[in-house]
This record gives C-alpha cells, sequence and structure tokens, in this order.
C-alpha cells in the first residue's frame, strides 16, 4: 500500500516548495462558520448572570409552589417510577446494572469534599516548595543518571524450569527490595498520601464490648467507619487465639486525613503532659511513620472529650497511627512531617 | 508490519511532512527493533559538557540575594462556586448520611438536651453551619440556597458556630424553660472570637507590617543606594552563597529577625548586564553581574534598617501581585517564575 503510494508522495513533498504563494497566505482569508458564531458565544461566568427582577426574586418560594402544583392532585406513586440501584452485581450481561459511583442516587455514593483543609492548603503553599528546595540535588546539564542494573537475581541452576520463571527477590529473611530514590523534581515531591489509626484490643476475646467501645472511639475520632481484623496466628505468650477479632483499623484518605492530622497536631498533642515527641526509630524506610497514643492521650480528643461519660473508663483502648507517605526513605518522610509539626526525639533512623 | 514498509515509510519521511504524525510515531514492533543497530555504549554513558573554555569568556559579578518571606497564615479566599458547592455537598451529606445519634451525646431529660431540642426545632439539621435545611422527610429536596442567601459564605457559617456556642436556643421563649436557660446561660465558658480574615495593617495599607495579607506570602524588598527596589543582596566575598545569605540577612535587616534558611541552594537567579564593561581591581573586565537568591522564611521579628551595612534606604512586604509593579520590568521577568502564586 504505502509502497504504491510512494511516488506520488514523493512528488508532493518535493513540489511543496515550487507551489504559488497563495497557498500559504490562504489560511488568513479562509472564514469558517465558526469565526461567526465566535463573537456570539458568551464569555460571562455564572456569577454575572443578568440579575432577576427584584420582586421575583423576594417573592420566589419553592415550596409554596410546589405546595399548590400538588394540590388537589394526587402525585404519582414515586417508588414504581424511580430507578433503585440493585443491592447486588450480577454481572455485566444483568439487564439491572449498577450506578457510577458518582451518582448521588447510587448506594455507594459518599458526598464531599465539604472544605478545603488548612493542611492541605498550607502543602500546597509552603511545604511543598520548602522540601524541593531543602530536597533539591543539582545535576550538570547533560547528566544522565547511571542506569540501575536487574536488582533482581537470576535462578541458576541445570534445571529448565528456571527459563522464564520470575527473579528471585533479595537474600535473606524477611529482606524486601528496597525503593529507588529517584533525583527530585516538582513532580516527586512527598505528600501524605493516607493515615491509618489501629488499635489493637486482645480484651476482646474475653468480652467483645472492648471492641466495640474501641470501633466507637475510632470512628468518632477519624470520621470514617472502621474495619475489624482477626488474629492470624495462634501467640500463646499474647494469649492470642487464631480466628478471633481483636483488632480495628481506620483507613483515612485525603480530606478526612487532613482533618485527622490537624486535629492531632494542634489540639490533642499540644495537651499530652510531657509529651517527647515521636521516636525517632519510627519508620519503615518507606516512607511510613508511626506512632502510639495511650488510652489517656486519646482521650484528650475533642469527640471524646464531649461525651467522655458514654464510654467505659477501663475500656478506652490506646491506638497506634501511620502516616502513610509516598516519600522513599525516612528521611524524606520525616521531613514532611516534621513540616507538618510532628516533633521527632531520639536517636534518627535513617 | 516489515521491513519493507519500515523503509518506505522512512523514505517517505525523509522527502517531506506528508504521513500523518500517528503512522509516523508508532513504536516500532520487538522485531524491527532488535534488527535495528544497536546504539554504541559510548554514547548512552556519561555525558557532562566540558567546562574550561580556551577562548577568555565574559565574566560576571557573582552577588548573594536573599528571598526572604513570610508564609500565608490563613486559608484563602473560596471562589463564590466553590463555596457553593462545599455547601451543596454539605446538604447532600444531611441527606444520605444516618440520623445523629442524639441519646449518645445528652442524656434524656437534661437542661443540654433541652437546649438541643430547641436548636433543632430552629435550624431543623444536626449541622450548625448550613442553614435552615431539613435533609429528611418530603421536603428534602429543597436544598438549594435561594439568590442572595449568605449560608454559602464562610463568614456566615463561622458567625453561626459563635451563635450556637452562646446562645441557649430560648432567647425568643419566655416563661420558666426560659428563665432556666438563661441561668444556665452565665455558667458557660467564655470564649474568645477569632481575630478578623482582615487586620488593621490591610486597611491602612501599611506595606512594612507583617501583619498584613495574611492569604499571601510576603516578601522582602528594600530600596538600595541607588534608589531601586530590589531583593537584598550583597557581592559574594570568599564564602558560600548561604553563609553569604545569613550575612546579608542580619546586615540588611538587623538581628531582630527569627529567619530560617530553606536549603542550601539557589532558587532563582537574575542577570544583569552593564552598560559599559567595568574593570576590577584583579585586571577582569566585568560585563555585568548574577545574583543568586536563596529562599529564607521569618519566623518573627521585623526587618529594622537603622544602621544595616548594605546602604538600605527604605522596606517593604509585598506579596506576588504588588511586586510586580514595585520592580523594575527586567527583574520582574527574571524573578517571577521563584515567586509563590499564594
Amino acid at each position: 500500500m504505502a509502497l504504491r503510494e510512494l511516488p506520488y508522495r514523493t512528488a508532493t513533498a518535493l513540489c511543496r516548495d515550487a507551489r504559488p504563494t497563495v497557498s500559504a497566505i490562504q489560511p488568513l482569508f479562509r472564514r469558517n462558520a465558526s469565526t461567526d458564531a465566535a463573537p456570539e458565544v458568551e464569555s460571562t461566568s455564572f456569577l454575572d448572570a443578568p440579575a432577576k427582577p427584584e420582586e421575583a426574586v423576594k417573592d420566589f418560594d419553592p415550596i409554596a409552589r410546589s405546595r399548590a402544583r400538588r394540590r388537589g392532585k394526587k402525585q404519582l406513586p414515586p417508588s414504581r417510577y424511580q430507578y433503585r440501584e440493585p443491592k447486588y452485581y450480577r454481572g455485566p450481561l444483568h439487564p439491572h446494572q449498577p450506578l457510577p459511583v458518582s451518582d448521588p442516587a447510587s448506594r455507594r455514593f459518599q458526598p464531599g469534599p465539604f472544605g478545603l483543609p488548612r493542611l492541605d492548603q498550607t502543602y500546597q503553599s509552603t511545604i511543598a516548595q520548602d522540601i524541593l528546595a531543602m530536597t533539591y540535588q543539582h545535576y550538570p546539564p547533560g547528566y544522565r543518571a547511571p542506569k540501575v542494573e536487574q536488582r533482581l537475581r537470576e535462578w541458576q541452576g541445570e534445571s529448565p524450569y528456571y527459563k522464564g520463571r520470575p527473579l528471585r527477590g533479595p537474600r535473606g529473611k524477611g529482606e524486601v527490595l528496597r525503593l529507588l530514590q529517584e533525583p527530585r523534581t516538582f513532580r516527586n515531591i512527598p505528600k501524605i498520601t493516607k493515615v491509618v489509626v489501629h488499635s489493637m484490643v486482645p480484651e476482646a476475646m474475653q468480652d467483645s464490648a472492648n471492641m466495640h467501645v474501641a470501633g466507637m472511639i475510632l470512628q468518632a475520632i477519624t470520621n470514617v467507619r472502621v474495619e475489624s481484623h482477626k488474629a492470624k496466628h495462634n501467640v500463646v505468650g499474647w494469649g492470642l487465639r487464631e480466628g478471633r477479632y481483636v483488632s480495628v483499623t481506620a483507613t483515612l484518605e485525603r480530606e478526612d486525613a487532613s482533618h485527622f492530622l490537624e486535629k492531632l497536631i494542634d489540639v490533642v498533642l499540644p495537651r499530652i503532659k510531657e509529651w517527647k515527641g515521636v521516636p525517632g526509630s519510627s519508620g519503615d524506610g518507606h516512607g511510613n511513620i508511626s506512632f502510639g497514643l495511650t488510652p489517656d492521650q486519646l482521650a484528650l480528643f475533642p469527640e471524646i472529650e464531649v461525651n467522655y461519660d458514654a464510654y467505659p473508663p477501663k475500656m478506652i483502648p490506646g491506638c497506634h497511627i501511620t502516616i502513610i507517605t509516598d516519600a522513599t526513605s525516612n528521611k524524606d518522610a520525616r521531613l514532611l512531617t516534621q513540616a507538618i509539626g510532628l516533633p521527632f526525639y531520639g536517636k534518627l533512623n535513617d | 508490519m516489515n521491513a519493507g514498509q519500515q523503509t518506505t515509510r522512512r523514505v517517505a519521511a525523509r522527502a517531506g511532512q506528508s504521513i500523518c504524525r500517528s503512522c509516523r510515531n508508532t513504536p516500532r514492533t520487538y522485531a524491527t527493533a532488535a534488527a535495528a543497530a544497536p546504539t554504541p555504549e559510548h554514547a548512552l554513558g556519561q555525558h557532562i559538557p566540558p567546562v574550561a573554555h580556551s577562548s577568555p569568556s565574559p565574566s560576571y559579578a557573582v552577588n548573594a540575594g536573599v528571598l526572604l518571606s513570610r508564609p500565608p497564615q490563613i486559608t484563602r479566599d473560596l471562589h463564590p462556586f466553590e463555596a457553593a458547592f462545599f455547601l451543596y455537598q454539605k446538604r447532600l451529606n444531611e441527606r444520605l448520611a444516618l440520623p445523629f445519634t442524639r441519646y449518645f451525646y445528652f442524656k434524656a431529660r437534661t437542661p443540654a438536651d433541652r437546649e438541643w431540642k430547641r436548636k433543632m426545632a430552629q435550624r431543623l439539621t444536626p449541622a450548625r453551619d448550613i442553614g435552615r435545611y431539613k435533609g429528611y422527610g418530603e421536603e428534602a429536596w429543597n436544598d438549594e440556597v435561594l439568590v442572595g442567601a449568605k449560608e454559602s459564605e464562610l463568614q456566615w457559617q463561622v458567625d453561626r458556630l459563635l451563635e450556637d456556642a452562646e446562645t441557649t436556643g430560648a432567647e425568643e421563649d419566655s416563661g420558666v424553660a426560659a428563665a432556666a436557660a438563661n441561668a444556665a446561660k452565665d455558667e458557660r465558658e467564655a470564649f474568645e472570637r477569632p481575630p478578623g480574615r482582615e487586620t488593621e495593617a490591610d486597611r491602612t495599607n501599611d506595606t512594612r507590617s507583617l501583619a498584613r495579607a495574611l492569604q499571601r506570602t510576603l516578601y522582602l524588598l528594600v530600596k538600595n543606594k541607588e534608589g531601586r527596589w530590589e531583593f537584598p543582596q550583597d557581592r559574594l566575598r570568599d564564602e558560600n552563597l548561604h553563609g553569604a545569605a545569613q550575612r546579608i540577612i542580619t546586615a540588611s535587616g538587623g538581628p531582630n529577625m527569627n529567619t530560617w534558611l530553606v536549603g542550601h541552594v539557589p532558587i532563582g537567579h537574575f542577570q544583569h548586564t552593564y552598560s559599559a564593561p567595568i574593570t576590577t581591581s584583579t585586571g577582569l573586565s566585568e560585563q555585568g553581574s548574577k545574583t543568586f537568591f536563596l529562599k529564607a522564611r521569618i519566623m518573627a521579628g521585623q526587618a529594622n534598617l537603622k544602621d544595616n551595612k548594605l546602604g538600605l534606604q527604605d522596606f517593604k512586604w509585598l506579596h506576588k501581585d504588588e511586586l510586580k509593579s514595585a520592580v523594575d520590568g527586567d527583574y520582574w521577568r527574571q524573578i517571577k517564575n521563584m515567586l509563590a502564586e499564594r
């Protein structure tokens, strides 16, 4: 196909320079349908829409209008004509399909966002650029980073099954492949992606009320539904039995995470007596920072304090808070968490 | 796609731009990629351009500058569309959320419970900052605010929260219940009203004050010996850039500023060419000057030019929009990209 077209294409390409200049000027004089329509398009925003007459605005009452319209008339039964989302997903071929999550009529719809959290605004206006300035590493123009060789191990041996088998992880028990440290650019400034609040209540194996109280408290302070977890193994020393519910977690994202951190940093932590800070040994090397709060400290959250009497005092649990960032090292994660106002103490874990 | 087609395509591409872009940029298949000649290894290796030139290059004076800034202190004003959207989402949440568990928070037949009931009767919803709206029932569809309504404004919402804290909901009532409620009102703990989002310095347009334009980043701008407005800067001596920046901060603004130097790398530079080259004492002829700006934040204190060592005449704290008209056009063109938008 292309071979057959070649002579014509080559000819047009070579002749293009010899074409009269009229063709170059042509676009200037060309008129499209949109040229006339362009001035007709309104450039106004919703703010400066034409004002309604004064009395029409003053007298407008949607409830009264609706009642007047319905007076004396029977409305159609609503349930028969409204679309209800199916409770269960029955596969792509089923005629009754669920709505998209963004539709308010969907069962999975979550309203929000409800505001622009202060922490997010501070991050965008101050923290991100400061971290960029602090961690920027200059390379001369023309520098090319050395190529990262294969970090996983080959399968060595005679076995024919080694061919095409996925590569082996690093040597050693519990070793994982460390994250690559990319050079810092404006695209990979570390940010907080999630916050996980976790509370383990082994007493729940004897009395499930502990579990309920822990769940209520976590929901009250985080504003998200908690998830409960079973013990994975029998641990005789801790009295853990496999398969029993022992802990609750709340995973916070976006607005919830920002509001929780604001509350924690500005209200709760300053009120703790002799709080030293987050232990410097915290951090898993992949950008996650964790620290714990005791039951006394957890009771300082304003949501708990407002009706502290509603919770059985013996059952208030402690919790662990993990701040999950997309930093690739402890150092960067610490820089970010320090910037939002968490102090560290002791020997730092690098 | 076979090799013949590839060759044709290459020939056609060389002949002119008559092949559409998607065809020209089609990634080659693995087979043809393997057949192509491998790139020589040395081309992929490190390439650092030579620094030393054999011919004498024009020399420039090297200056260190300081971009001393005060970060935003409060949240920004929302665009009316954002405010309207957030109010809409809050009202939507009232419709979709589970009912408020009243008895978990208020014991039955207590003063707090009665106050709650009175306030619920007035605003119809547990949320205190979304106006009079009921999320359940026949008329829950009526969630839109009317023209000219103030419900979506931040100040209105703050006022409602404060009002909720300081009233008992029985102000308009009369009788025993109202008297009891008002008696209980005196026992409430006093609270401070939050200061306004506009300050005195904003109203008087006091550009020397740091308590102005709380929503914006403010930058220290000084008037130098020649009467030009620019960031504090000085010639680099036998020191490194961040050492010079520390010196310039103290030499220009005095010791009464608690500052923090953000990083040790410059975040921007300004290049200025003199009208005629200047011959320095070492015999070099300088074509102009290059100023490298380091970023610093002011935490507390205020600039004081009383006995500064750089011959500065005046100073101002300006945000980005004000800076544009305060500095020269060429200066602005080179510094504008290192300033924060907000």
